[in-house]
């Protein structure tokens, strides 16, 4: 009886292993992307991506498509993904993935979520990039111990502004999601995408002295200013503390200045020489509720008022752009 | 000679004589015991008018401070001075002291979009339309939280405030 008991085990356990087979049975690669350099602001991206798909079990999936892309392009909207393959006909259509839909073997997480967890930023130093995911809308049954090509076709309309990115590209299916790495393929060109487009630049590539989290925002949100001493030597380098010299332009065209070193205005140390503020613009210029901000002129100084530093390390001021779009 | 027949039990059946109205009352006496158990088992199977428990209507009246806030998913509680902010709810208005960035900005009506089973927070401040926002309502460590998700400036960021009782 307990051989019997022993036996069913095993049994259990090689069937286990066999459906475990059929089951880990596809991978996926993206040979080669073709991308641009760059585009004018407010230009359709065009992005190819040659996938091969190996099969040794037997899967009935969707695809799916992803692409790492700054958010001010709101890709949700303003991408669609097509492709052709050797088991399809004619061009298949791709449908976005609503974000909170939970990703198969995500434990719970959705793609984008998911996503930034397990494959990362692609290297971007600013916070405001995001992955979009798409599926295909059909699944697609594929034989066993074969292997599929398939030519993808991305199209994303861009935003007017200038920026750099890293652009980054992910395929899975909606059975293995991303559950180990042969089971997807990711892709990161080496080159930093540029849109030539109007505004300030927004440099998702290069280390910046100081940058603004959100990119997109309007006087009413909390903005984070951040200075990174450490990207460049300047005159605050041995600073033991930190303060903001601030400009606040109105949609009349005036200024308004908070340059003093108190409370207000220091910033907190991160460490490493790197430093930071959290403001609430219509609160530290003092506002009344007819007047907006368009705009943010500012300097980091020590304690003293000296040392100003500003854009690229120089006595221009570093500048934001209060926008939503 | 006929024999004669000794009466050996007459004392027993002059005893009987006696007993016999005793066990007759107390067989009555049974019966309507048994009757009354009846009656009573009868009357006890009585259908119950069972009434459902009801949901308490939600109620935010009194003062509720930020315990939380983050923005596009950062936590901002411990690096900008939420402390001071209050929202003083009554039972269809609202005041707010030190205002930081919120959903609006200035005093007025407030309600839920079902008291009961509420979903959605509006506001409609003096000097601007409504606006609305969703609305969680769990109870965390024994105290009632009220989670609103909104957009005080750029609609592309989101902020979620976590509320409290203050005391």
């Amino acid at each position: 009886m307990k051989a019997k008991h022993k036996f069913s085990g095993w049994g259990w356990k090689a069937v286990g292993a066999l459906l475990l087979l059929i089951i880990a049975g596809c991978s996926m690669t993206i040979d080669n992307v073709t991308q641009p350099g760059s585009v004018n602001g407010g230009d359709i991206l065009p992005v190819t991506l040659n996938v091969t798909i190996s099969i040794n079990g037997g899967q009935t999936s969707n695809f799916m498509v992803a692409v790492l892309v700054p958010k001010v392009w709101n890709a949700q909207k303003n991408a669609t993904i097509t492709f052709t393959s050797d088991i399809t006909s004619g061009d298949q259509g791709m449908t976005l993935i609503p974000a909170g839909s939970p990703a198969p073997q995500g434990g719970g997480l959705d793609w984008p979520t998911l996503l930034a967890q397990k494959i990362g930023n692609g290297g971007n130093l600013l916070p405001d990039y995001e992955w979009v995911a798409f599926y295909s809308n059909s699944a697609y049954t594929v034989a066993d111990n074969s292997t599929v090509h398939a030519t993808v076709s991305i199209k994303i309309k861009t935003s007017p502004d200038n920026l750099l990115f890293k652009l980054g590209y992910c395929v899975a299916n909606s059975t293995d999601g991303l559950s180990s790495p042969d089971r997807y393929g990711t892709a990161f060109p080496n080159s930093c995408f540029q849109v030539n487009g109007t505004g300030d630049l927004i440099d998702f590539c290069n280390p910046q002295l100081s940058v603004v989290d959100p990119r997109t925002s309007m006087d009413n949100d909390i903005i984070t200013l951040t200075f990174d001493g450490g990207v460049a030597p300047t005159p605050l380098d041995n600073a033991t503390s930190v303060y903001l010299c601030i400009s606040g332009i109105t949609d009349a065209g005036d200024s308004l200045s908070v340059c003093e070193q108190t409370d207000r205005t220091k910033m907190r140390s991160l460490g490493l020489n790197k430093w930071q503020k959290d403001i609430w613009p219509r609160k530290l210029f003092g506002l009344p509720a007819n007047k907006h901000l368009t705009g943010l002129r500012y300097w980091l100084t020590d304690a003293a008022g000296g040392g100003k530093v500003g854009y690229g390390g120089g006595s221009a001021p570093f500048t934001y752009t209060f926008k939503c779009q | 000679m006929k024999p004669s027949i000794t009466k050996l039990n007459a004392q027993e059946e002059e005893l009987r004589g006696s007993i016999r109205p005793l066990k007759r009352h107390c067989l009555r006496i049974k019966k309507f015991i048994l009757f009354t158990i009846a009656a009573v088992a009868l009357w006890a199977c009585k259908p119950e008018r069972l009434v459902a428990p009801g949901e308490p209507v939600k109620a935010l009246s009194g003062s509720w401070q930020i315990i939380k806030a983050t923005r596009n998913g950062t936590d901002l509680t411990n690096r900008f001075d939420f402390s001071k902010f209050r929202i003083h709810f009554t039972d269809s208005s609202y005041t707010i002291d030190s205002l930081v960035p919120f959903i609006v900005a200035g005093n007025g009506k407030w309600a839920f979009d079902d008291p009961t089973y509420p979903f959605q927070l509006s506001f409609v401040a003096a000097d601007s339309g409504k606006k609305s926002a969703p609305l969680l309502y769990p109870v965390s460590a024994g105290q009632r939280n009220v989670i609103m998700t909104f957009s005080p400036g750029c609609g592309l960021n989101s902020y979620q405030y976590t509320l409290q009782k203050a005391n």
